[in-house]
Protein backbone atom coordinates (compact mmCIF):
# COMPACT_ATOMS: atom_id res chain seq x y z
CA UNK A 1 0.00 0.00 0.00
CA UNK A 2 1.17 3.41 -0.28
CA UNK A 3 1.06 6.36 2.68
CA UNK A 4 1.99 9.85 1.96
CA UNK A 5 4.32 11.37 3.97
CA UNK A 6 5.65 14.88 4.58
CA UNK A 7 9.45 13.82 5.29
CA UNK A 8 9.61 10.88 3.08
CA UNK A 9 7.26 11.43 -0.10
CA UNK A 10 5.23 8.66 -1.01
CA UNK A 11 6.16 5.10 0.42
CA UNK A 12 5.29 1.88 -1.01
CA UNK A 13 4.62 -0.51 1.77
CA UNK A 14 3.67 -4.10 2.22
CA UNK A 15 0.61 -4.37 5.04
CA UNK A 16 2.57 -6.35 7.15
CA UNK A 17 4.44 -3.60 7.99
CA UNK A 18 1.80 -1.49 9.59
CA UNK A 19 1.91 -1.61 13.41
CA UNK A 20 -1.49 -0.80 14.90
CA UNK A 21 -1.85 0.92 18.28
CA UNK A 22 -5.19 0.68 19.72
CA UNK A 23 -4.61 3.75 22.17
CA UNK A 24 -2.40 5.69 19.59
CA UNK A 25 0.44 7.61 21.21
CA UNK A 26 0.22 9.60 24.25
CA UNK A 27 -1.14 12.79 23.13
CA UNK A 28 -2.19 11.67 20.08
CA UNK A 29 -4.43 9.50 20.45
CA UNK A 30 -5.98 9.82 16.90
CA UNK A 31 -3.22 8.21 14.77
CA UNK A 32 -3.02 4.68 15.29
CA UNK A 33 -1.13 3.53 12.15
CA UNK A 34 2.58 3.90 12.05
CA UNK A 35 5.47 2.19 10.13
CA UNK A 36 8.87 2.18 11.65
CA UNK A 37 11.48 3.40 8.80
CA UNK A 38 14.91 3.41 9.22
CA UNK A 39 16.77 6.68 9.60
CA UNK A 40 19.83 5.69 7.49
CA UNK A 41 22.18 3.18 7.30
CA UNK A 42 24.33 3.02 10.58
CA UNK A 43 22.15 5.06 12.14
CA UNK A 44 20.73 4.23 15.73
CA UNK A 45 17.48 5.85 15.08
CA UNK A 46 14.43 5.16 13.35
CA UNK A 47 11.60 7.75 12.60
CA UNK A 48 7.86 6.28 13.87
CA UNK A 49 5.90 7.49 11.15
CA UNK A 50 2.28 7.85 11.30
CA UNK A 51 0.00 6.07 7.94
CA UNK A 52 -2.80 8.69 8.90
CA UNK A 53 -1.23 11.79 9.42
CA UNK A 54 1.98 12.60 6.65
CA UNK A 55 2.89 15.31 9.03
CA UNK A 56 3.50 12.99 12.15
CA UNK A 57 6.83 10.92 12.81
CA UNK A 58 8.73 10.29 15.82
CA UNK A 59 12.50 9.64 16.65
CA UNK A 60 12.41 6.44 18.35
CA UNK A 61 15.78 4.16 19.16
CA UNK A 62 16.48 1.19 21.20
CA UNK A 63 17.11 1.82 24.99
CA UNK A 64 19.96 -1.10 24.85
CA UNK A 65 22.21 0.70 22.75
CA UNK A 66 22.20 3.52 25.57
CA UNK A 67 21.70 1.96 28.29
CA UNK A 68 22.56 -2.05 28.05
CA UNK A 69 20.68 -2.73 31.80
CA UNK A 70 17.31 -1.19 30.65
CA UNK A 71 14.72 -2.94 32.37
CA UNK A 72 11.22 -2.62 32.90
CA UNK A 73 8.41 -4.74 33.79
CA UNK A 74 5.84 -5.46 31.18
CA UNK A 75 3.68 -7.58 32.36
CA UNK A 76 0.73 -4.46 32.65
CA UNK A 77 1.32 -3.21 29.84
CA UNK A 78 1.64 -7.22 28.16
CA UNK A 79 -2.00 -8.16 29.51
CA UNK A 80 -3.70 -4.50 28.29
CA UNK A 81 -2.91 -5.29 25.20
CA UNK A 82 -4.23 -9.26 25.76
CA UNK A 83 -0.69 -10.56 24.05
CA UNK A 84 0.00 -12.91 26.98
CA UNK A 85 1.43 -15.83 26.81
CA UNK A 86 3.66 -14.01 24.43
CA UNK A 87 7.45 -15.09 23.21
CA UNK A 88 10.23 -12.57 24.11
CA UNK A 89 11.80 -12.52 20.76
CA UNK A 90 8.67 -11.18 19.25
CA UNK A 91 8.21 -7.87 21.58
CA UNK A 92 10.62 -4.99 20.65
CA UNK A 93 11.24 -1.85 22.64
CA UNK A 94 12.12 1.78 21.40
CA UNK A 95 12.28 4.93 23.43
CA UNK A 96 10.85 7.85 21.88
CA UNK A 97 14.11 10.46 21.18
CA UNK A 98 13.59 14.38 21.19
CA UNK A 99 16.49 16.82 20.21
CA UNK A 100 16.83 20.41 21.16
CA UNK A 101 16.86 22.61 17.83
CA UNK A 102 20.43 23.19 17.24
CA UNK A 103 21.65 20.68 19.64
CA UNK A 104 21.72 17.29 18.37
CA UNK A 105 24.79 16.43 21.27
CA UNK A 106 22.08 17.25 23.78
CA UNK A 107 19.63 14.40 22.84
CA UNK A 108 17.89 12.52 25.32
CA UNK A 109 15.54 9.57 25.51
CA UNK A 110 12.28 8.88 27.14
CA UNK A 111 12.74 5.61 29.37
CA UNK A 112 9.53 5.79 31.36
CA UNK A 113 7.37 5.90 27.78
CA UNK A 114 8.70 2.94 25.55
CA UNK A 115 7.09 1.82 22.51
CA UNK A 116 5.84 -1.90 23.32
CA UNK A 117 5.82 -3.44 19.63
CA UNK A 118 4.75 -7.03 19.06
CA UNK A 119 5.95 -8.36 16.21
CA UNK A 120 3.48 -11.32 15.60
CA UNK A 121 0.54 -8.65 16.18
CA UNK A 122 1.67 -6.00 14.14
CA UNK A 123 0.73 -4.11 17.25
CA UNK A 124 2.12 -1.30 19.33
CA UNK A 125 1.41 0.32 23.33
CA UNK A 126 3.29 3.16 24.64
CA UNK A 127 3.39 2.54 28.20
CA UNK A 128 4.02 4.35 31.36
CA UNK A 129 6.61 3.28 33.76
CA UNK A 130 6.01 4.64 36.54
CA UNK A 131 7.81 3.87 40.46
CA UNK A 132 11.05 3.45 37.92
CA UNK A 133 14.69 4.35 38.49
CA UNK A 134 14.61 6.23 34.89
CA UNK A 135 13.29 9.33 33.81
CA UNK A 136 11.90 11.07 30.37
CA UNK A 137 14.48 12.82 29.25
CA UNK A 138 17.83 10.65 29.57
CA UNK A 139 20.74 12.08 28.08
CA UNK A 140 21.57 9.65 25.14
CA UNK A 141 25.23 11.00 25.03
CA UNK A 142 26.11 11.40 28.31
CA UNK A 143 25.16 7.24 28.41
CA UNK A 144 27.26 6.16 26.02
CA UNK A 145 30.50 8.18 27.28
CA UNK A 146 29.41 7.04 30.91
CA UNK A 147 29.17 3.53 29.38
CA UNK A 148 32.70 3.86 27.28
CA UNK A 149 34.57 5.26 30.46
CA UNK A 150 33.19 2.52 32.99
CA UNK A 151 34.18 -0.47 30.20
CA UNK A 152 37.72 0.83 30.03
CA UNK A 153 38.73 2.75 33.13
CA UNK A 154 41.72 4.86 32.65
CA UNK B 1 -16.72 19.85 38.48
CA UNK B 2 -19.08 16.82 39.71
CA UNK B 3 -17.76 16.23 43.18
CA UNK B 4 -18.79 13.01 44.91
CA UNK B 5 -17.84 11.68 48.36
CA UNK B 6 -17.34 8.02 48.87
CA UNK B 7 -16.44 5.14 51.08
CA UNK B 8 -14.11 3.00 51.46
CA UNK B 9 -15.17 0.29 48.84
CA UNK B 10 -17.56 1.54 47.46
CA UNK B 11 -17.49 2.72 43.65
CA UNK B 12 -18.59 5.14 40.84
CA UNK B 13 -19.18 4.39 37.14
CA UNK B 14 -18.38 6.62 34.49
CA UNK B 15 -20.43 5.64 31.32
CA UNK B 16 -21.07 1.75 30.65
CA UNK B 17 -17.26 0.71 30.83
CA UNK B 18 -15.80 2.08 33.06
CA UNK B 19 -15.68 1.64 37.10
CA UNK B 20 -13.99 2.84 39.76
CA UNK B 21 -13.09 1.71 43.15
CA UNK B 22 -11.92 3.37 46.93
CA UNK B 23 -9.58 0.46 47.67
CA UNK B 24 -7.75 2.39 50.39
CA UNK B 25 -7.23 5.75 52.65
CA UNK B 26 -4.05 6.18 54.42
CA UNK B 27 -3.19 10.01 55.77
CA UNK B 28 -3.20 12.13 52.47
CA UNK B 29 -2.96 9.32 49.82
CA UNK B 30 -5.58 7.58 48.25
CA UNK B 31 -5.74 4.08 46.41
CA UNK B 32 -7.73 4.38 43.54
CA UNK B 33 -8.80 0.96 41.01
CA UNK B 34 -10.17 1.72 37.91
CA UNK B 35 -11.69 -1.07 35.63
CA UNK B 36 -11.64 0.10 31.92
CA UNK B 37 -11.91 -0.74 28.21
CA UNK B 38 -8.26 -1.20 27.02
CA UNK B 39 -8.47 1.36 24.31
CA UNK B 40 -9.10 3.57 27.53
CA UNK B 41 -5.44 5.04 28.68
CA UNK B 42 -5.50 5.70 32.20
CA UNK B 43 -2.04 7.25 33.47
CA UNK B 44 -0.91 9.29 36.36
CA UNK B 45 -1.61 12.58 35.34
CA UNK B 46 2.34 14.35 35.88
CA UNK B 47 3.49 11.32 34.20
CA UNK B 48 1.30 11.46 31.13
CA UNK B 49 2.04 15.25 30.92
CA UNK B 50 5.56 14.57 30.68
CA UNK B 51 5.14 11.66 28.28
CA UNK B 52 3.09 13.80 25.89
CA UNK B 53 5.39 16.63 25.71
CA UNK B 54 8.35 14.33 25.24
CA UNK B 55 6.14 12.74 22.13
CA UNK B 56 5.30 16.19 21.01
CA UNK B 57 8.71 17.33 20.78
CA UNK B 58 10.04 14.21 19.27
CA UNK B 59 7.25 15.19 16.24
CA UNK B 60 9.82 18.20 15.78
CA UNK B 61 13.20 16.87 15.69
CA UNK B 62 14.85 18.83 12.96
CA UNK B 63 16.09 16.16 10.88
CA UNK B 64 19.12 17.94 10.11
CA UNK B 65 20.09 17.34 14.07
CA UNK B 66 18.84 13.71 13.85
CA UNK B 67 21.23 13.21 11.82
CA UNK B 68 23.99 14.99 13.19
CA UNK B 69 23.12 13.04 16.63
CA UNK B 70 23.29 10.14 14.45
CA UNK B 71 26.59 10.87 13.35
CA UNK B 72 27.88 11.69 17.03
CA UNK B 73 26.49 8.39 18.07
CA UNK B 74 27.97 6.08 14.91
CA UNK B 75 31.70 8.24 15.77
CA UNK B 76 31.11 7.46 20.14
CA UNK B 77 30.28 3.19 18.82
CA UNK B 78 33.17 2.94 16.56
CA UNK B 79 35.65 4.40 19.53
CA UNK B 80 33.97 1.67 22.03
CA UNK B 81 34.58 -1.19 19.07
CA UNK B 82 38.30 0.00 18.70
CA UNK B 83 39.36 0.48 22.02
CA UNK B 84 37.79 -3.46 22.70
CA UNK B 85 39.89 -5.06 20.00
Amino acid sequence: MKINTSRFGTLTLKEEKIIHMPAGMLGFPDRKRFVILKHREDSPFFWYQSVDDPDLAFVITSPFLFHPEYDVDLTEALKGMSWDPVKKDVILLYVVVTIPRGCPHKMTGNFIGPIIVNLEKSQAVQTVIANSPYTHNYPLMQAKEKNQTSHHPG
Amino acid sequence: MLILTRKLGEQITIGDDITITLLEVKGTQVKLGIAAPKDISIHRKEIYERIREENLRSSQVDPLDLSEAASIVTSVIKKEGESED
